[in-house]
């Protein structure tokens, strides 16, 4: 027989190890689940490229959050990230990230500049980061799986390979806009199409969860500090989930 | 087990039993159709925990092995219950006090409507800082209700804004603020309305102009579109007040049983594919993707949809009697307290959506958490019904003054 405090302690002990969040393991690795990566069907022609030195253009179609003015500048936002990791991993690579990000622009508008903007460049992949304003305006989520699957039709005709990246997530905006039918149209765009989806939304949750990035911290410097350590983050996760399965030529040091 | 409300109707000699969709066999039948309550109860559950985020149980909710999901049963059941309360009323008391009764209920919805924009804005007054916050302004800053609040409110007012949550009930208020046109019309020609109806839904289907604009704009649409879900409304009020007559002639054909069983028996496969997709990413989808999409929009009620959530509703009115056992067994009594007392519960749990939101995202903690929040709140929901069953309970039995209020919510809460 155990006595009942001693119960009520295991209980309490249980209870606690399930609900007290770990906070006091602040400041951790950002480094993210293979959950995140497994059930995504990984990409051929760009890994290979990058891995064997040609010249790879890779082309970012996104919104505000791909423009990295809470980090202070361009070379700090995730896309910049992006590319300086994959010159560590791959010394020998050639590949230009170019950054076509656009503040508040909706999938229709991205779209639009596909034409226009994106194939001229000739990219070998591009990274097309969508479904904030559709969220945020509460557009038509039948309307937006449309143009985006036009879009993803259109960029591969040309040979492109695709990945898709969802939107940001914040507490604060969970409790405000009505996610769930974007991402889960981004989902099912990325199953229909075996298109990789970068599910930033997850991962963003993922270290808020385990407090690896303080998203709601408050001073201003460490607002920078956080944005400067997420877009890094991303941009590692990035280039993880593209050259995922893809050995370097010869292992680079600092590459994880 | 408190029926009080039926014996009630009983007495009064002007109503007879519900029967969804059954030959007129039973006359003399005067109990309450449970089933109705029952599945409402169960839909209302299901809302609550699909609206959690990031949430384990929703993997097992109605939307996991169906195409429809709990929003086409709580719209079909609260048509089928409408037409057949305000059909009633209609039939003795006649156009003037069915109207007034219905637009009693109108009101009532528009008042919750209003109070759960009030707490939708308190949230948002308490995050919006957080919303600052330079990672997000630019992005998140597009909400222009933020810069605009009174504007926003206005359009809150004319449920011309529908964030979050606040899509089902302006689409539950205009389909109830046409009822009253549509149960005269059926009197006149219930295929004239139905084809009307009918025909309506088929153009929402093929042009999407065919969409009611919403606030913030531009392109902002309902993400329950009237002009396609007045159908399923449409059809339920049909069936319900027919039922008022003993229910339909050919709801009985042998065909329709095994046509209807086909389609909930595809639907189900299918869908539970994809569920299985979603836990086991190693298990292929058979048939899927691109190909059903049209088919399956929920802002226009696709036609797959329609036809999962009806065949599966004349499964049900034809394999589980009115008053089956297992329906006053102690197992069904939170779902029927809580389909009883629907307005409420469903305000209830959409407030708890929002609560859920909060606890889930402020503290995160896994599956547990997840299923701890939604047993939390279902609980909730259930003892909340249950004090209101009691109250009403109470008042009943004294009698007098309960007596118009009992007759008005009828079936109909």
């Amino acid at each position: 027989m155990i006595p009942i405090a001693m119960r009520c302690f295991m209980v309490a002990a249980v209870i606690g190890t399930i609900f007290v969040p770990p906070r006091a393991w602040a400041e951790r690795d950002c480094s993210v689940p293979e959950r995140f990566y497994t059930s995504q069907p990984p990409l051929k022609k760009t890994p290979q490229a990058v891995a064997a030195g040609r010249r790879v253009v890779i082309v970012v179609l996104g919104g505000a959050s791909s423009m990295g003015r809470a980090a202070g500048s361009l070379e700090l936002a995730w896309p910049a990230r992006f590319g300086s990791r994959l010159a560590e991993r791959f010394p020998s690579a050639r590949a230009e990230v170019v950054n076509l990000a656009v503040a508040r622009q909706t999938a229709k508008q991205a779209a639009e500049r596909i034409e226009r903007d994106v194939l001229p460049l000739k990219p070998t992949l591009v990274i097309w980061e969508t479904g904030t304003m559709e969220a945020v305006r509460g557009l038509d989520v039948d309307d937006f799986r449309g143009t985006v699957q036009a879009g993803i039709d259109k960029l591969r005709a040309t040979g492109a390979e695709v990945v898709l990246m969802n939107m940001q997530f914040s507490r604060a905006a969970d409790a405000m806009i009505h996610f769930e039918p974007y991402l889960t149209a981004l989902r099912e765009l990325s199953d229909a199409n075996d298109v990789p989806l970068f599910r930033r939304y997850g991962m963003m949750r993922h270290w808020a969860e385990t407090d690896a990035l303080d998203l709601r911290a408050e001073d201003g410097e460490k607002r920078q500090q956080v944005a400067r350590k997420l877009y890094d983050c991303i941009g590692r996760a990035m280039a993880d989930l593209v050259t995922h399965r893809q050995e370097p030529a010869k292992p680079a040091d600092g590459a994880r | 087990m408190p029926l009080n409300r039926a014996d009630f109707t009983s007495r009064r000699g002007g109503a007879l039993g519900i029967y969804l969709m059954t030959a007129a066999s039973r006359p003399s039948a005067v109990e309450r159709d449970l089933r109705l309550d029952f599945f409402r109860g169960l839909a209302l559950f299901c809302i609550f925990i699909d609206h959690l985020p990031n949430n384990i149980m929703a993997e097992f909710t109605l939307q996991s092995v169906m195409f429809s999901d709990a929003a086409e049963v709580f719209i079909m059941i609260s048509g089928y219950t409408a037409g057949m309360v305000y059909g009633r009323i209609l039939e003795h008391r006649g156009f003037v006090s069915a109207g007034l009764r219905i637009y009693y209920r109108v009101w009532q919805l528009y008042v919750s409507h209003v109070f759960l924009f009030m707490i939708y804005m308190a949230t948002v007054a308490y995050t919006t800082g957080a919303v600052n916050n330079a990672l997000y302004a630019e992005e998140f800053g597009a909400a222009s209700f933020l810069d605009e609040p009174g504007v926003a409110l206005v359009n809150a007012l004319l449920l011309q804004f529908q964030p979050l949550f606040m899509d089902i009930l302006p689409l539950y208020i205009v389909l109830l603020g046409v009822l009253p046109l549509v149960l005269v019309g059926f009197r006149f020609s219930a295929s004239v309305m139905l084809i009307a109806s009918f025909a309506l839904w088929l153009m929402v289907q093929f042009d999407s102009r065919f969409a009611l604009p919403t606030y913030p704009g531009p392109d902002s649409v309902w993400r329950f579109n009237p002009l396609a879900w007045q159908a399923l409304f449409l059809l339920g009020a049909w069936f319900g007040s027919r039922s008022i007559h003993g229910g339909v002639s050919w709801g009985r054909r042998g065909w329709l049983f095994w046509f209807a069983l086909g389609i909930a028996l595809a639907g189900f496969l299918i869908r539970f594919n994809w569920t299985l997709h979603a836990w086991y990413d190693p298990i292929p989808v058979a048939i899927g993707g691109k190909l059903l999409w049209p088919l399956l929009s929920k802002t226009d009620l696709g036609v797959l949809r329609l036809l999962n959530v009806l065949a599966v509703a004349l499964l049900v009115a034809w394999l589980i009697r009115p008053q089956a056992r297992f329906l006053s067994s102690a197992a069904a009594w939170p779902f029927l307290i809580c389909g009883r007392n629907s307005l409420y519960i469903f305000c209830l749990g959409i407030l708890l959506s929002v609560l859920g939101h909060l606890v889930l995202n402020e503290f995160f903690g896994g599956t547990v958490m997840q299923v701890a929040v939604s047993t939390a709140g279902v609980a909730i929901m259930i003892a909340v019904a249950a004090l209101l069953e009691w109250s009403g309970a109470a008042q009943d039995a004294s009698g007098g003054s309960a007596v118009g209020a009992s007759t008005a919510s009828g079936g109909a809460r």
